[in-house]
């Protein structure tokens, strides 16, 4: 479900104009920040990278394609998390230290030992676990500079700006009930203009 | 900030004018670009007080701009903040729903493709994305425009008191 088939639901920001000849420098950029897997030996819990639109494995952009036949970028932002959820751990770490002190003959482990054991038995469930994996569609226009992605969630659009703030080195604005005026034509004064409107209350009698 | 403060309240007048003027034009709101297009308020509207109460109303229906509960909602103040709207072009028709604080579109259904590789498929959706955000933007637009003109105003604000405090005709 998204831009490439089903229903949409997205938001929309804007970027300056594209500097000429950003094909190859930008397939740089998308290959300094492209998606890198978490190592489960690792105490990493996320990561985040730019895969290709069609592949969530890969990250091979070439000057020569990165632009569609309509005039888009299409990317993907990979957000993989691996976080054992904490009831889990929990539940695993008694279970192992019940065990622990049984072998040993004892009632229970001593603090210092349980935490030793809670790394222990949080890097096994690690390496069973699979990480959680988000895909967001991106689109970004290089005519116009809109950029669309395909979620309305805050958390994975502050995730999704501050990746592509970093990875292109621009500024992302959202499109908003106020940007879109100059957007789409209307100057600077009438868009200034509008702050002197005051809300209208359509049920009462106006006044004055 | 303020600005986009604002901006909240101009998102609820104009999906509240959009519902005025599509029902007062028999379905339709005139637009230079794409002609004469269809709007119409489908499946679910919700609606929140303009004062600091915040209360708010839900409608689920067909078509909830006519139900008696939304209109309701409009006589004791309420503005709509989401609505499920259908819209037509000659062409093209769409559904998506708007939220009027951010002015997000969500559950938005496209015309259906005929491209036959995947990529050509996702270009041709970006074109049609394109033109109903064309659309809805232009529809903005209109509003705003009368919204800033201190001659016309006046008058449709008029028309959308009286039509706030009518009983629907549905």
């Amino acid at each position: 479900m998204g831009i490439a088939s089903g229903n949409i639901s997205y938001l929309r920001f804007f970027t300056a104009a594209l500097p000429e000849g950003f094909e190859e420098p930008y397939c740089d950029l998308l290959a300094s920040h492209k998606f890198n897997e978490i190592d489960p030996r690792s105490e990493l819990e996320e990561s985040v990278g730019w895969v290709e639109f069609g592949d969530a494995f890969d990250c091979n952009y070439s000057p020569d394609t990165l632009v569609s036949n309509s005039g888009h970028i299409l990317l993907r932002l990979r957000i993989d998390k691996l976080k054992i959820p904490a009831v889990s751990l929990k539940a695993y770490v008694d279970q192992a230290a019940r065990g622990r002190a049984a072998e040993a003959g004892r009632d229970k482990l001593t603090k210092r030992e349980k935490d030793v054991l809670k790394l222990e038995v949080k890097n096994q469930l690690r390496m069973r676990s699979l990480p959680r994996m988000q895909l967001v569609e991106v689109v970004w226009n290089v005519s116009t500079g809109e950029v669309r992605v395909a979620s309305t969630s805050k958390a994975i659009a502050t995730t999704f700006v501050d990746k592509f703030e970093k990875t292109f080195s621009v500024q992302l604005n959202p499109v908003t009930l106020m940007t879109v005026l100059s957007l789409r034509g209307m100057s600077e004064a009438d868009v200034t203009a509008l702050s002197l409107v005051e809300e209208e209350h359509f049920h009462l009698v106006r006044h004055g | 900030m303020a600005g986009e403060m604002r901006g909240t309240f101009l998102g609820r007048e104009f999906l509240t004018w959009l519902w005025f003027e599509s029902e007062r034009s028999g379905g339709t709101v005139n637009s230079e670009q794409f002609g004469a297009v269809r709007v119409d308020f489908g499946q679910r509207l919700s609606l929140q007080s303009t004062s600091g109460a915040r209360e708010g109303s839900t409608v689920k229906a067909e078509a909830p701009g006519e139900t008696e509960e939304a209109r309701s909602a409009l006589r004791t103040g309420k503005q709509v903040t989401t609505a499920r709207l259908f819209v037509a072009t000659a062409d093209r028709e769409f559904w998506l729903s708007i939220d009027a604080d951010t002015f997000t579109f969500s559950g938005v259904k496209l015309p259906s493709v005929l491209g036959g590789k995947d990529d050509n498929k996702v270009d041709e959706r970006l074109l049609l994305l394109d033109e109903l955000e064309g659309v809805v933007d232009e529809l903005y637009m209109i509003f705003i425009k009368l919204r800033a003109d201190p001659q016309a105003w006046p008058d449709i604000r008029e028309g959308i008191h009286q039509w706030v405090l009518a009983q629907p005709t549905a």
